[in-house]
């Protein structure tokens, strides 16, 4: 490698270049996600967060700067009202309770169904489970967008389900389905389930086949070997899914808009509203701010819960 | 060899005094097409310690593996203590398994690995607790008690396996290849506390092993297996000293191999002409064979005599010249290629600490052995 970088001139320049400001070999690995994330999301977040300190006006930009110079002095001028706001509008509580509700639920949900097919896939002969795999994965190939509003086709009155079932004779009035809750929990744990299923597979496939004869050896029955052997060893993998079906499925904003009704309050929502309807910035921000400091402790919790399994064996 | 205090005890596989424990009657395994285990069939008793010896792929282990319930056999029948083990899963068996990689519990301490047999049978918590801590002081594991298995020992994780599979009393203990995984040293020191927990037990134990040394010490009784049959069972004197077959003698042990023709047979006297050799083999017994059959005598290198001077008699000697001589400290082994070409190895004990006049490579010598030291093979 070194010799390659010796032998192209660019190359080589470019390397003496990074050497003088300090960076080689690790630290330019390093350097380059960390460049993004500063550069592409905590900047970002910066302004964001003064944003949600600073009064709306009508203008453009639509609120006040956070920096003032007033002739012979510099004010900073934060104005926490925003925050104290949300506290008081019972509309953004519910809305804060209603989105981890729905992302709590969806993700019980979907490790109820992506379990036992993690389960099954892990447990296939090789080039079976490789297609299984290929399986899950497939959905990505199609835009997400356009799955949900597929599924605005087959839930709507006279969409594929209820159609067939009243061409069966089952139902004689059409069942609403869109446009409710159950639509949005529907649309949410099929978008989200692969990326339950992918790390409880990628867990549960390095399960030793050995652990588990040597529990049924020493007596356990299949049920007890699940619970006491198979359960405890996944728990990462359960942890992992979770959090990656949980953190997106609070925030998210497209499925609750296409699937739900106007009581699916989301926050997702409710900041697209404050943004684009009402054009409040500074109260969208805090929304924003405040959604992420709501996600972030319990993703901590569960991060160094997943740590402290993943490290005792 | 060290020789089993329980061979010499009991021996009902000899006199037939107690029915057998454990029979397996024309067991056969078939995955697809290959036949794992072919027709095996095999009585084993009581206290036993009975070895399944053979190298990778013979189906030693798919055996272990159909008598702890996690195959089913494709022919034949399993009996333990007289009850037939078809159908029945593995968590209903009397058998206890100790996995060659252990299979312990990562997520449990080792206390609660051993208690999990336990506490599927449905044993108090409290009664679980004192028969863990009975049989952790029994493998001298009491301090490691709350450790879990990541913070153990290779030799260590050995004795919690083994304790998990001897707290349940099981009727038979099935072992694969236990003491792989162990350095040398180590393996020897727990091939006898292995021993004497088996003595102390009364547990029959099955181990399925490869190393022969392993089988040798530990076993009342030996099973060799070949392609997935057993080609000889019995006590490991017996195995070492009338293989029935090259195949075992090669297998256990080392041995040289002489082929030749049956020249005289007689009621209790052969005679075997042997172009590899370079001679005439005389044997002090008779073997079911006919004037002038192909077989082969097996003689072990420890009972070939090596002198410098040529030996009397006509019979049972060769001339060669040391190829080469490997000191082993105890004994050293010497190569000698005989004037017919063949190599044949040949062990000497290194009685003295210095011999200043020990025969050494590139020296010509005649090698010897008497009537009785080998064994004619016919297959």
């Amino acid at each position: 490698m070194a010799t390659l970088i010796e032998r192209v001139p660019p190359m080589r320049w470019t390397a003496g270049l990074l050497r003088r400001l300090g960076l080689h070999g690790r630290g330019l690995v390093i350097a380059v996600p960390f460049l993004w994330l500063l550069v592409f999301f905590l900047v970002p977040f910066l302004v964001v967060g003064k944003i949600s300190v600073s009064e709306a006006l009508i203008a453009r930009p639509p609120y006040a700067p956070l920096l003032e110079w007033d002739g012979w002095r510099l004010n900073i001028i934060v104005n926490i009202e925003n925050f104290r706001y949300l506290w008081t509008d019972s509309l953004y509580i519910n809305a804060y309770f209603f989105s981890i509700q729905v992302a709590f639920v969806s993700a019980v949900i979907a490790l109820l169904i992506g379990y036992p097919m993690a389960y099954f896939i892990a447990r296939s002969p090789e080039p079976r489970r490789t297609f299984l795999l290929m399986m899950v994965i497939l959905p990505f190939w199609t835009s997400f967008l356009l799955r949900v509003y597929a599924w605005q086709g087959f839930l709507r009155s006279n969409g594929v389900i209820n159609n067939t079932l009243i061409s069966m004779g089952i139902i004689d009035t059409p069942i609403q389905m869109l446009q409710t809750n159950f639509a949005v929990y529907l649309g949410i744990v099929y978008t989200y389930l692969p990326f339950m299923i992918l790390p409880l597979y990628a867990n549960l496939v390095k399960l030793e086949e050995s652990l588990l004869e040597a529990s049924a050896d020493l007596g356990g029955r299949p049920m007890a070997t699940f619970f006491y052997v198979t359960l405890p060893l996944s728990l990462p993998g359960i942890i992992g899914g979770f959090m990656l079906v949980f953190i997106p499925a609070i925030g998210e904003f497209v499925i609750p808009e296409l699937l739900g009704g106007p009581d699916t309050l989301m926050i997702g929502r409710v900041l697209w509203n404050e943004f684009f309807s009402n054009r409040d910035w500074p109260v969208a921000s805090a929304v924003a701010i405040a959604m992420l400091v709501a996600v972030v402790v319990p993703i901590m919790i569960l991060r160094s819960l997943q740590a402290r399994l993943t490290e005792e064996k | 060899m060290i020789q089993n205090a329980h061979a010499a005890s009991s021996r009902p596989w000899v006199a037939e005094t107690e029915p057998p424990f454990l029979r397996i009657q024309k067991v056969t395994k078939k995955f697809g097409d290959f036949t794992a285990v072919d027709e095996v069939s095999l009585d084993i008793y009581r206290g036993e310690l009975f070895c399944l010896l053979g190298g990778s792929g013979c189906g030693k282990s798919t055996l272990l593996r159909m008598l702890a319930g996690f195959e089913a056999p494709s022919e034949g029948r399993i009996e333990i203590d007289g009850q037939d083990m078809a159908g029945i899963p593995p968590y209903e068996r009397p058998t206890n398994m100790m996995f060659q990689s252990y299979a312990l519990f990562p997520h449990m301490t080792v206390e609660r690995n051993i208690a999990y047999g336990l506490l599927r049978e449905g044993v108090k918590r409290d009664e679980a607790m004192s028969r863990v801590a009975d049989i952790l002081k029994l493998v001298q594991m009491t301090q490691f008690a709350r450790r879990k298995p990541h913070q153990l020992s290779g030799g260590q994780r050995q004795r919690v396996a083994l304790a998990r599979a001897l707290v349940k009393r099981p009727k038979v203990l099935l072992l694969d290849e236990p003491l792989g995984a162990l350095d040398k040293k180590l393996r020897e020191e727990t091939q006898f506390e292995l021993l004497k927990i088996q003595e102390t037990l009364g547990i029959t134990f099955i181990v399925v092993t490869h190393d022969q040394e392993e089988a040798m010490t530990l076993s009342t009784r030996i099973g060799v297996m070949d392609e997935g049959q057993i080609v000889q069972v019995g006590e490991p004197a017996e195995i070492y000293e009338h293989p029935s077959s090259r195949f075992v003698a090669d297998f256990v042990g080392s041995v040289n191999l002489f082929e030749g023709r049956i020249s005289v047979d007689e009621k209790d006297r052969l005679e075997i002409d042997s172009a590899e050799m370079g001679g005439t083999i005389h044997v002090g017994h008779s073997t079911s064979c006919t004037l002038d059959q192909k077989v082969w005598y097996a003689l072990r290198p420890e009972k070939v005599r090596l002198d410098r001077e040529e030996p009397v008699g006509e019979a049972n000697r060769a001339r060669g010249m040391v190829e080469e001589v490997l000191y082993l400290g105890g004994q050293s082994i010497y190569k000698i290629k005989l004037d017919s070409g063949k190599s044949v190895k040949a062990t000497k004990p290194n009685l003295l600490r210095h011999e200043d006049d020990a025969i050494s490579w590139d020296e010509p010598a005649w090698i010897s052995w008497g009537d009785t030291a080998g064994v004619v093979l016919t297959r």
